[in-house]
């Protein structure tokens, strides 16, 4: 899963970026509305998480432009509480308002509904076989035993898990699983395909040749 | 709210019903006055008629006139004969209602007409020559060649009319009364009505709704100027309200952010074991966050202290020169940080004022232009003392402010641009104002875009 974060206050967005990276996320950052704009325009987020007091455009500005072409869920953080504001960000095409200060746990939960909401999926645990994956406290079990997965790895189980019966490319696997300052080396994804089949089933994910890869439902 | 004493409308009502009832009753006396003493004098100049009508008549007679083998009366002279002509005769004949009666010495009348009533006691007194006997007036003449003549006729005619003259006045004036009691009551309410409107505005107003206004609307009374008066009072608490709110939201607004920047940090910081460098980074970046609380809690503290004139300014004789230069040493390291030169040009410059206070509105005015000029850029700073002013002149070169900015930049909370940059409060300007109109004062700001700002602060010396 991959996060845009626009915030201008640079403490915030240090501590939001390596809080969202040390839950599995690949988090891209921006510190002004045109970034902003820019980086959520030509990548696919699963989520936006967008400050409102920004230089350069604005929070409402980046929102309203960025609707012209995508509808990527984005979560509106802000310190104005007062109702006129909540509803002017819901309309302009927000999917979620979150008001400073706030709790980082709160925050994490919200980004986990937009995310699973966006792929319709209303449930927070998904069973596919016998593997059963929960993505609110990001755990994965096989037959009833816990499996371990590293960050990166759980990221790759749940894209997949939420894009079941789908095939996925690797470009976009890998628009979704790396951040852009990561060298994206294109064994590194095989790597991590493997290292799931090894702990989940050689079969929980299936090989389309020339396509990508796919997760039954 | 109609409480019977104190309300304006009865008391109004009560004074009215009040003087009309006298100018009434004044009026229905006079006129009833007026109609009974014409009526008098009409009927007088009546009797006047035939009394001289009779002492003529008596007059005319021979004084000792044939024998007639009349009755004589008990007096020593013979009376004089009473010689009427038919006419005159018909003067005092039933039809027209009058009668006379004549007297010699003593009080039996010596002759009287044939309707006169009976019993006419015999006037006595000398100085009047009418009078008032039931319902009948007579008139009178002590004469030769008699002792008394007397005239008189009923007027209960009369009288009866004059009641009902008194009475139509009072019927006319019961009406007029009530038609102008009941048109006073439609006029007091009309008058009146703008004042409840007015009280019920201002207690709706009173009650929390600021954004109530009188209706003004064709009201170019008294009235209607309160009205004006008070809708412009209330649009000027409503706005400073307002301000007041939008200033509490901008704060709380200010104090969102590094709390924000805290919580995260700590929270993230805590999930779970980390090596001591990124403790370290936490702590550091909390007690960045912390320093701007800690900087914003001091302005909004200043501007509170300030609006609320608690500390009165210690006002000395103090050089503009002197303090500028105490702030330029305090700041030169912060500029030269970043490239940026003070150029000075401090002539003396003679005010009265709190050294301290002015002494951070130098500072303020260095730290802004410091901090929005660009990297290498010059300061000049000036004061010079002229005509009983002070003036401290502070140009920097870097961005400038829009033309559409200047008239907000002293704003509190206000910024150029409307995101946080650093570690500005955004109220460093809004105290320099401030304490400069709290000397008296008047600070001003210019700007080419671009070029860089002007601000100059005049002090009274």
């Amino acid at each position: 899963m991959r996060i845009l974060v626009v915030e201008d206050e640079p403490d915030l967005l240090r501590g939001l970026a390596r809080a969202l990276r040390e839950e599995g996320y690949a988090v891209d950052t921006a510190d002004d509305g045109e970034d902003g704009l820019f980086k959520a325009e030509s990548v696919a987020y699963d989520a936006i998480v967008l400050d409102v007091m920004l230089p350069s455009l604005d929070g409402w500005q980046v929102l309203q432009r960025l609707r012209a072409t995508r509808k990527t869920p984005v979560l509106l953080l802000t310190a104005r509480d007062r109702t006129v504001d909540r509803v002017r960000g819901l309309d302009l095409g927000a999917d979620d308002y979150l008001v400073k200060p706030f709790d980082l746990s709160e925050l994490l939960a919200r980004l986990r509904a937009l995310i699973r909401r966006s792929a319709s999926e209303a449930r927070p645990v998904i069973e596919i076989g016998d593997v059963r994956l929960d993505i609110a406290d990001r755990s994965v079990e096989r037959a009833g035993q816990a499996v371990v997965l590293t960050a990166r790895e759980y990221a790759l189980v749940e894209y997949l898990a939420l894009h079941r019966g789908e095939v996925v490319t690797r470009s976009t696997l890998y628009e979704h699983l790396f951040d852009e300052n990561e060298d994206t080396l294109s064994n590194l994804l095989d790597v991590h395909v493997s290292n799931v089949r090894k702990k989940l089933g050689h079969d929980f994910i299936a090989t389309r040749r020339g396509h990508g890869y796919c997760v039954e439902g | 709210m109609m409480r019977f004493p104190q309300s304006i409308r009865w008391r109004l009502q009560i004074w009215y019903g009040a003087l009309l009832l006298a100018v009434l009753a004044a009026f229905g006396f006079t006129a009833f006055h007026l109609e009974k003493a014409r009526n008098l004098r009409r009927i007088d100049e009546g009797l006047h008629e035939r009394i001289s009508l009779l002492v003529d008549a008596l007059r005319a007679a021979p004084e000792h006139g044939p024998e007639r083998g009349q009755e004589r009366g008990p007096e020593k002279r013979p009376p004089p004969e009473v010689h009427l002509t038919s006419a005159q005769a018909a003067q005092f004949d039933e039809r027209a209602g009058y009668y006379f009666v004549i007297w010699m010495q003593g009080s039996q009348p010596i002759a009287a007409s044939a309707h006169a009533p009976a019993g006419v006691p015999k006037p006595d007194g000398h100085d009047s020559v009418a009078r008032m006997r039931g319902d009948f007036r007579e008139s009178f003449l002590f004469a030769a060649p008699v002792n008394c003549v007397l005239v008189g006729r009923s007027i209960a005619g009369e009288q009866s009319d004059l009641r009902r003259f008194a009475a139509v006045l009072a019927t006319v004036g019961a009406g007029v009364l009530l038609a102008g009691l009941g048109g006073g009551w439609w006029l007091t309410t009309r008058a009146i009505r703008p004042v409840e409107e007015i009280s019920a505005t201002a207690a709706r107003i009173a009650a929390g709704d600021l954004s109530q206004r009188i209706r003004t609307a064709g009201t170019d009374s008294e009235l209607g100027r309160l009205a004006l008066v008070l809708n412009s009072t209330f649009a000027r608490l409503e706005g400073s309200f307002g301000q007041q709110a939008r200033f509490t939201a901008d704060a709380a607004h200010d104090l969102r952010t590094p709390v924000s920047v805290i919580l995260t940090q700590i929270q993230s910081a805590l999930a779970r074991e980390r090596p001591a460098a990124e403790y370290r980074e936490t702590l550091e970046a909390c007690q960045r966050a912390t320093q701007r609380m800690r900087r914003l809690i001091e302005s909004l503290l200043e501007l509170a202290r300030l609006d609320a004139g608690e500390e009165p300014l210690c006002r000395s004789a103090c050089d503009l020169a002197t303090i500028a230069g105490e702030g330029i040493e305090l700041l030169r390291p912060l500029a030269a940080a970043r490239g940026i030169l003070f150029l000075t040009d401090l002539s003396p410059a003679a005010c009265q004022g709190d050294p301290e206070r002015l002494a951070q509105v130098v500072t303020n005015l260095l730290s802004n232009a410091i901090d929005y000029n660009r990297d290498v850029g010059e300061v000049r700073i000036s004061t010079h003392g002229q005509n009983g002013m002070a003036e401290l002149v502070v140009r920097d070169t870097g961005i400038g402010i829009p033309a559409e900015e200047l008239p907000h930049i002293f704003t509190r909370f206000h910024r150029a641009n409307k995101a946080r940059t650093g570690g500005h409060t955004g109220l460093g300007l809004a105290i320099a104002q401030a304490i400069v109109q709290a000397h008296g004062g008047a600070i001003q700001a210019a700007s080419e875009p671009g070029k860089g700002a002007t601000f100059t602060v005049r002090l009274v010396a």
